[in-house]
């Protein structure tokens, strides 16, 4: 049966079934408060999962409508169109068009508008009217609107459109009542959507639909949103879990590409002309403008923050506060947090009997996760900032002033936000690269991303650092100095293997960049604790886990099998253990760098995660030193001597052990992450072998150079 | 009438702080399909607000910023300040 466009089925077939939750999607354009809107809608009723396949968020909140029934909402990653040109562009078409299979199709739909940019956000609805579901929009941020002398009248839209239009301040909760309420009715209306496909393609639209609709098994209607969008996708981005479309259809598509590019029209163009003609005519009616559109608040703190001088003076302070905040603010918790280490480790020594499970508890449990507690200060820190950056809207005039240094490698600015994000950790920064369109260059920001030094490493340096100069007497700003030159190690690795992947493996002509830049606003000061909280638990948890369970075994494998002599001193019971039986085995591959055996046990546990290394360094110098008093780490590390008496840290040894920290590939969680974002198992392995091949062979450039120098 | 057309330059050529209006997009089909999405098409006013080689424009209120390939791409035609 085909029905003329405007004509819907009867709502209720789809909506009268009391027992099942109705399912709301929302949608809207990047930076139009969509997120704070679920958040108020939703609370913490929320379930943040992944789309099988994509490493895209997928949101799903549960809110009651007025007499008490749940409401699911499904949060869209944000789009400015359907025709998608990323991987979170494809997900929200293929979940409105019904086309995963493990997202059930949204009965209804709420988008959300910018008001202050009501053309641009009306492209997007005017693509999901054509889907013929219920939909409510929602007129966010009417307020900046007012701001930027702009009035709305939703009354004339909602008669234009057809469906019920909502007048809302999300960051205030002004609106929300009116918006859950018409969320609650029985019956929403369907759009009046009177825009006809443009004459030209209209015979195209007609036959692919219907090749749609009979054997792709699609509703009418969506089957003439999905015809137009596949008419007019030209690069579509298809991503794991979306249904394929038959060869038919396919075929149907192919002949008339064909005929079309014989014809040298521009058929795409045509329709979004189409499309906002019809927007046009609709703000003509709907909006006024009280006054002038000037430049903004945001323009003018624009042509300072983003110029080409003071705006790198800028960026340069805020990194600078970055760091040094990690090392002077972070001091009081640490010291805190290790003296009542400490002090629990002694206690644990004089209320237990001397014995294998006393010596569990202290080296293993509390010299391993003790020693990985005390970097929570600093790793929030790192959160916080970044949180900072990207609530305030200043991340994104980061990537617009690395533009530049990016294009000189062959990427552009929109790269440098995951890479960014990859000082705190590269498994967001992996996840924020779903932004980039173009395949090459987003696998190209993936592989690299991981060098950038992420918090993870922090620990490592940090013992390091410690390490390396005895005593307190060194002064912040050189402990500052190493650290900073660690990230500029890892920092000038992203840049130049950019240049070498884009040069080799993934050619591909120079990338053409457009990027929002988002209204500056006061941080989300919740919103940034939350993610900290998030983050922090997720740490915690790790060292509860993972870290303590390595710990464990580690302790285990230190201790057992037991030296025949019961007197052997601790360095020669390691030495027999198992775990120093594999050390040795691997120790001819590791000492041209300068590390003996007992690193390279801490360089295999540590493949699991890098601050595992500070535990098995625990444990394992832990477990040798005789005295009865836990003493910090760093004091074990500097006692630690090589068979011949020699001293193993040295302050050589120490700088090529952070250099090979900065460049090893030692993080599980990120070659998941890189698994599941390339769908193969190609990259994380490639990334492993290229990460920790550089750090091998810049280790030994270093070690033995700095040997020949006479260090 | 070829002559009255007006001189044409790309959109990174426009000085900061003056606006134009833009007559032809070049580049790839889909980053043009994107421009024009985003309400970037033909005939719209840009004003740039900072940038030389990664561009800083003002279009309908919002701020997009544009590298240079792409903003070599886009040609426009200088408006008078009185155009506005």
């Amino acid at each position: 049966m085909n029905l003329p466009p405007h004509i819907t089925l009867p709502a209720k077939k789809r909506f009268a079934e009391p027992e099942r939750a109705p399912v709301y999607a929302m949608v809207g354009n990047p930076n139009c408060g969509k997120t704070t809107l679920f958040n108020a809608l939703t609370g913490l009723r929320q379930k943040v999962g992944n789309y099988p396949g994509v490493t895209v968020e997928k949101k799903i909140g549960e809110t009651y409508s007025q007499h008490g029934r749940p409401m699911k909402i499904i949060d869209l990653p944000g789009a400015y169109s359907l025709a998608s040109r990323s991987p979170d562009e494809a997900v929200l078409r293929d979940v409105l068009l019904g086309r995963r299979e493990d997202t059930p199709q949204p009965d209804r739909i709420i988008c959300v508008i910018d008001s202050s940019n009501l053309e641009r956000n009306l492209y997007l609805v005017h693509q999901i009217l054509d889907l013929g579901r219920p939909v409510i929009v929602v007129l966010n941020m009417m307020d900046m609107a007012t701001n930027v002398g702009l009035r709305i009248d939703h009354k004339k839209l909602e008669e234009q459109l057809g469906v019920v239009v909502i007048p809302c301040e999300a960051v205030r909760g002004k609106g929300l009542v009116e918006l859950k309420l018409a969320m609650s009715r029985a019956n929403l209306p369907l759009a009046k959507h009177r825009w006809d496909v443009p004459a030209p393609i209209a015979p195209a639209v007609a036959e692919l639909s219907a090749s749609l609709c009979d054997i792709d098994e699609r509703p009418p209607l969506i089957a003439r949103a999905e015809a137009l969008l596949l008419l007019t996708d030209l690069d579509s981005v298809r991503v794991a879990g979306s249904k394929p479309i038959s060869d038919r259809t396919v075929e149907v598509l192919a002949t008339w590409r064909k005929r079309w590019e014989g014809n040298g029209t521009d058929w795409s163009a045509t329709l979004i002309r189409s499309r906002y003609e019809a927007i046009n005519e609709i703000c003509a009616k709907v909006l006024h403008r009280t006054r002038e559109q000037g430049l903004s608040f945001s323009d003018r703190v624009d042509a300072v923050l983003v110029h080409s001088v003071w705006g790198w003076l800028f960026f340069g302070l805020i990194m600078a506060a970055l760091f040094f905040s990690i090392f002077t603010l972070a001091e009081y918790p640490m010291n805190w947090i290790d003296a009542h280490m400490a002090t629990l480790g002694n206690w644990v020594k004089s209320a237990m009997a001397a014995g294998d499970l006393r010596d569990l508890l202290t080296d293993g449990v509390i010299g391993g996760v003790g020693g990985i507690v005390i970097f929570l200060p600093q790793i929030l820190i790192l959160f916080f900032f970044v949180g900072l950056l990207e609530s305030t809207g200043y991340m994104a005039r980061a990537a617009f002033i690395m533009d530049r240094p990016m294009s000189k490698v062959g990427l552009h600015g929109k790269s440098f936000i995951p890479l960014l994000g990859s000082y705190a950790c590269a498994i967001p920064g992996i996840m924020a690269t779903r932004t980039i369109e173009n395949a090459k260059d987003r696998l190209v920001t993936i592989l690299v991303a991981p060098l950038m030094s992420c918090s993870a490493r922090l620990p490592v340096y940090l013992l390091m650092i410690a390490t390396l100069v005895p005593g307190d007497t060194m002064p912040t700003t050189t402990k500052v100095g190493i650290m900073l030159l660690m990230y500029l190690i890892g920092t000038v690795g992203v840049f130049a293997f950019a240049w070498l992947f884009k040069r080799t493996l993934f050619k591909s002509a120079p990338p053409l960049m457009i990027m929002e830049l988002p209204p500056y606003q006061p941080p989300h000061l919740k919103e940034i604790l939350r993610q900290m909280i998030e983050r922090g638990w997720l740490f915690l948890k790790n060292a509860g886990t993972i870290i303590l369970g390595i710990s464990i075994v580690l302790w285990f494998l230190t201790t057992y099998p037991k030296h025949p002599d019961p007197a052997a001193i601790p360095d020669a019971q390691i030495a027999h253990s198992f775990a120093g039986q594999a050390g040795h085995i691997i120790e001819p591959v590791i000492k041209p760098l300068g590390f003996d055996w007992r690193i390279g046990i801490g360089l295999i546990t540590s493949f699991a995660a890098r601050e595992v290394f500070v535990s098995s360094m625990g444990v394992i110098f832990g477990v040798e030193s005789a005295d009865e008093d836990t003493t910090p780490i760093r004091d074990a590390l500097r006692a630690a001597k090589w068979p011949g008496g020699a001293v193993l840290f040295t302050p050589l040894v120490c700088f090529t052990l952070m250099v090979y920290y900065v460049f090893a590939m030692q993080c599980m969680s990120t070659i998941a992450v890189v698994k599941r974002e390339t769908n193969s198992w190609r990259w994380p392995l490639f990334q492993v072998a290229y990460m920790t091949g550089t750090a091998w062979l810049v280790c030994f450039i270093i070690y033995q150079t700095g040997r020949a120098l006479g260090y | 009438m070829p002559l009255s057309r007006p001189t044409l330059f790309p959109l990174c050529q426009l000085s900061v702080g003056t606006t134009g209006r833009i007559c032809v997009i070049n580049g790839d089909d889909s980053f043009a399909q994107r421009l024009r999405e985003m309400g970037f098409g033909e005939a719209a006013l840009v004003t740039k607000i900072s940038g030389s080689t990664t561009s800083l424009c003002q279009v309908n209120g919002t701020r997009i910023a544009l590298n240079h390939g792409a903003a070599m791409s886009i040609l426009v035609e200088a408006l008078p300040s009185s155009a506005r």
